[in-house]
């Protein structure tokens, strides 16, 4: 538990020392997010600004406004929006794969990383992350896949018990397990990445490898570690839901907007702490053995003095 | 053990285990184990029979109404001795069948319902499924049922099982099964009794169209040869249609029900007795005054409440309610609504004069939710049903409204479909406005409402323009139009008429209509025409539109126009926008889009508050009202302020403000914010 407690908070350690990263990927999530809602907005404009029965929706939540609104053919498919708003989503991934090097470094350093520093980082390991991010694609999604029909097989048995309560209960602990697997899986990439980082790593495999041993060597302690910052991310998630419904009146639209950022803000927190308990653990049990740095650096020292006395006895 | 080996065990186990509970209680589902609390037999009054000695007739019992007389014209009488194999799903039966000819003139055939042979691959009802592309992707044995008759006698005229001949009404269709006609040797003069007797098996199928078996349950709705009903110079026996229900003669039910002494049971009508047989059997006796079908239910493991009782204006109501165990908790929201929807139905329609009321929960994932059968209703919910999700109380409500659009006021379901379910829907909607309040009669979920009346409009405006109303139920587009237009334009079209003639007005036409037309087959006419009685008013041009045609409605505030009268003067001068002495001209332009005309409201409210109504008959495709020259501007135009038209497919149009308010817009896209940055996040979560 200890240990657990020294990941957890090596890890939120790092996430305060570097509070600036949440923030800059905050903005582009808020960013992006705003892009990917403007063809929303304008649909939902067209249809709702001089209509009196838009008030419905202002005043209170009227779901059956909602829905007519969905229904017109002014507003079009649905799929306009929703196909932008994944597309931003898709982009909003491929930027914190291309940042997270950085971040990582960032958080491994002792000092505030420089800007030119930090991006240099990210692009000396784009292709090492890219090339990272797909075998973890295949890798969680064979599984993932797997789980899923287990679990839809298990689902389909269960449904026909004369115990109905059997299906969610079959459902909610399928859910758990599948939980609990994937979170494995993202441990061990969550190391991977780190390693290619830290380590500079350019064969990834290696990294995938050393990645794997350390995640089957102390799995418990990443798993619960990984498992605490989701139930944060959890509560956060409820906590900033159950205030937006219960604190902000219904027509308070910047309100309702400045709550839902907030929680959208803390809820990017949990996924940095896991990050900062990878760059822990990493630091903890995978860099290479500092006894033989510093013997480095002790004969280096000593030769330059040498030099130095030589060069001064010069 | 170390954790590691711990952690990678868990899933394997997990799995492991989850699948060994889920066998052992999937296997429970086709044997009953749980054995249901003992059901005391009632002292059973002998039901009276129709073959006494030497005369044929259809009792005069009350045994199941409030009333110390017959209170329909009995023209059936059905004795039924039914034995249900639960393992098989079938039910071997006898029939006997006593029919009053009072169609005034002599018969020489009989068409007999057989229902549930509609769940055969090359049925009319199957068929039409299939083209409106609405299930059996595969033909599965489950999904098989049958009726079949394995004799008939004619008493006085033997046996005539040979002269029973299959026939398709409506569609020619030599495959469907579900009419058979019988013509008799000796034609049966008017004012005669004629008795058969049948022999019958049915075979119900894994529940289809709210009927039939799922796990250990069955309803068994539409389970025995039920003779057509003599209307208007005719037989009218339709065949089964996918969207079509029912039609039926009033008389008097005896009908006994041998099943395994595990089952719990529901029925219609009210038991008269219950005795146990030696080979693990249990017979119940249920007897019915004054209705026009039989339905039953068993299950091992329903709970039962059956301590409920209404105080109805003729007599008290036994509420019975058969509840899934893992919805005992909604017990009391079950006979809440009950309750509450009995004592609206009396006191705005008329009194309900049955002895019973049986709510059933039907078992989870059936197709048996959401059904109506004389003194028998189904119910639909699941384990999870937080309180400000209605959907069982509408359910309960919509159900309980059919005992008196269906079951007392017995419509032709097949041809004339809106009367029970869109009058129906029409009620619901009044009754559920009033007990959870308009706005939240249909759910109040964190903040997010829906209205019941809201719900039946969407649900018209889904499909406006393919069906009219007055149309036979088989004959809609498609399961879209006839839902549509049969519940949700139905309840629009009246509620819309409600405000052309006051509500109060429409309150008492209808308890006329019921009371007038209540165990009779009334028809579409009936009802109008009551309804232009009561109000004293012409309503042709609405109905003709509303009911007879296919007409859509949707009126538009096209344009508001405010300008100063003296705007060609230099602008310096008095004319400029922010003189308070300017006099503006304003106009509105509205435009009548499709083409239902109808006669309506329209406010203007001008920047200063003063407020003006103006109407416009809607003949024209569109008008100008104005000018109107004021020191003050238009704010904003609305077409029907008062909300009493629900048939206008597109409510936003019907206003229009000078001002642009993007409030709203912004509110509904700050929900689509938060949606795709959470779901930005959560991929970027898993996936990097």
């Amino acid at each position: 538990m200890s240990e657990n407690k020294g990941l957890l908070s090596g890890g939120w350690g790092m996430v305060r020392r570097n509070k600036r990263y949440i923030f800059w990927f905050y903005v582009l999530n808020l960013l992006l997010g705003l892009f990917g809602t403007v063809a929303f907005f304008e649909h939902a404009g067209a249809i709702l600004d001089h209509s009196l029965h838009a008030d419905l929706l202002l005043h209170g939540f009227s779901r059956d406004v909602l829905d007519e609104m969905l229904m017109r053919p002014e507003f079009g498919s649905t799929s306009v929006p929703r196909t932008s708003a994944v597309c931003f989503a898709l982009l909003f991934f491929l930027v914190t794969a291309l940042f997270l090097p950085g971040v990582l470094q960032g958080y491994a350093s002792t000092y505030r990383l420089q800007r030119e520093d930090f991006f240099r980082v990210c692009g000396r390991n784009l292709w090492q992350f890219v090339r990272l991010i797909i075998v973890a694609g295949i890798v969680m999604g064979s599984v993932a896949g797997t789980l899923f029909g287990l679990h839809g097989a298990l689902e389909r048995k269960a449904a026909e018990s004369t115990n109905e309560l059997l299906l969610p209960e079959v459902q909610l602990a399928g859910l758990v397990v599948i939980f609990l697997v994937m979170a494995a899986l993202r441990i061990w990439f969550d190391l991977a990445q780190t390693d290619i980082v830290l380590s500079d790593q350019r064969a990834v495999r290696k990294s995938i490898g050393a990645a794997l041993l350390q995640m089957w060597r102390h799995l418990g302690r990443l798993l619960a570690s990984y498992v605490v910052t989701t139930i944060v991310a959890a509560i956060v998630l409820l906590a900033g839901l159950w205030v937006w419904m219960k604190f902000v009146r219904p027509d308070n639209v910047l309100g309702a907007f400045v709550v839902g950022q907030f929680t959208l803000l803390l809820l990017l927190i949990p996924r940095f702490w896991q990050r900062g308990v990878a760059v822990t653990y990493y630091l903890q049990n995978m860099v290479e053995p500092i006894a033989v740095m510093e013997s480095f650096a002790s004969v280096a020292t000593h030769e330059d003095h040498i030099e130095m006395g030589d060069a001064h006895q010069d | 053990m170390k954790t590691r080996w711990i952690i990678l065990f868990f899933p394997l186990v997990s799995v492991i285990v989850l699948s060994l509970a889920v066998m052992r209680h999937a296997a429970n589902a086709g044997s009953p184990s749980g054995v249901p609390a003992a059901v005391a037999a009632q002292a059973a009054p002998a039901a009276a029979t129709s073959s006494r000695a030497g005369a044929l007739t259809i009792p005069d019992t009350t045994l199941a109404v409030n009333s110390d007389k017959p209170m329909s014209e009995r023209v059936v009488h059905y004795e039924i001795d039914a034995r249900y194999d639960a393992a098989k799903h079938v039910v071997d039966a006898t029939e006997v069948l006593t029919y009053h000819n009072l169609t005034g003139q002599a018969l020489d055939h009989f068409p007999f319902h057989l229902y549930q042979n509609a769940f055969q691959p090359n049925s009319t009802f199957v068929r039409e499924v299939k083209v409106d592309d609405a299930g059996y992707d595969n033909w599965e044995a489950k999904a098989y049922g049958s009726e079949e008759i394995k004799s008939l006698e004619l008493v006085g005229q033997g046996d005539l099982t040979a002269q029973l001949r299959y026939t398709a009404p409506d569609d020619g269709n030599k495959d469907d099964k579900t009419v058979v006609d019988l013509r008799v040797p000796k034609p049966i003069a008017p004012g005669e009794y004629v008795q058969f007797k049948i022999a019958f098996q049915t075979n119900f199928p894994e529940t289809q169209a709210r009927s039939g078996w799922k796990r250990d349950f069955v309803l068994g709705g539409q389970w025995f040869p039920k003779v057509g009903v003599w209307w208007h110079g005719a037989w009218n026996c339709h065949q089964y249609h996918a969207f079509t229900e029912f039609f039926a003669d009033f008389g008097v039910y005896d009908v006994k029900l041998t099943v395994p002494q595990y089952e719990v049971v529901g029925a219609s009508g009210v038991k008269v007795g219950e005795v146990s047989n030696p080979d693990s059997t249990k017979t119940l006796s249920y007897h019915g005054d004054d209705i026009h079908d039989f339905a039953w239910t068993a299950s091992p493991r329903y709970k039962l409440k059956d301590d409920g009782v209404f105080q109805g204006q003729m007599g008290p109501v036994k509420m019975q309610i058969l509840m899934q165990p893992a919805h005992w908790s909604q017990v009391e929201r079950h006979e809440k609504i009950l309750r509450e929807s009995l004592d609206h139905f009396e006191r705005w329609y008329g009194p309900y004069p049955y002895k019973t009321i049986t709510l059933v929960d039907p078992e989870p994932d059936s197709e048996a939710g959401g059904m109506e059968y004389p003194t028998f209703i189904t119910g639909e919910t699941s384990w999870f049903m937080p309180k400000g999700q209605l959907w069982p109380e509408v359910v309960v409500e919509h159900e309980f409204g059919h005992q008196y659009w269906y079951g007392m006021v017995a419509t032709n379901e097949f041809e004339d479909a809106w009367m029970d379910e869109g009058i129906n829907s029409y009620t619901e909607v009044k009754v559920l406005d009033s007990i959870f309040g308009p706005d939240t009669s249909f759910s109040a979920i964190a903040g997010a409402t829906r209205s019941e009346r809201e719900y039946q409009r969407l649900s018209y405006i889904r499909a406006a323009d393919l069906d009219p109303i007055a149309q036979k139920a088989y004959d809609y587009y498609n399961y879209r139009s006839y839902g549509g237009i049969t519940y949700g334009k139905t309840a629009s079209v009246l509620l819309t008429l409600e405000g052309i003639i006051g509500a109060d007005t429409m309150r008492k036409a209808m308890r006329v209509y019921f009371m007038k037309y209540r165990f009779t087959h009334p028809t579409k006419e009936d009802f109008l025409k009551t309804i232009e009685e009561v109000s004293g008013r012409d309503l042709r041009w609405y109905v003709n539109q509303a009911i007879y045609g296919s007409q859509v409605m949707d009126y538009q505030v096209l344009k508001i126009d405010s300008f100063p009268v003296n705007w060609y003067e230099d602008k310096q001068g008095s004319g400029k926008d922010d003189d308070k002495d300017t006099i503006y001209r304003s106009y509105v332009s509205l435009q009548r889009k499709e083409d239902f005309v109808m006669p309506v409201e329209v406010e203007i409210k001008f920047e200063n508050g003063e407020t003006l109504r103006e109407h416009w008959d809607g003949v024209n495709r569109w008008t100008r009202l104005g000018p109107y020259d004021k020191k003050t501007k238009i704010a904003s135009a609305e077409i029907d302020p008062d909300h009493k038209v629900q048939i206008d497919r597109n409510d936003f149009n019907n206003s229009y403000t000078a001002e642009a308010n993007v409030k709203p817009a912004r509110k509904v896209s700050n929900y689509w914010l938060f949606a795709t940055q959470w779901m930005s996040q959560a991929l970027a979560w898993w996936g990097v």
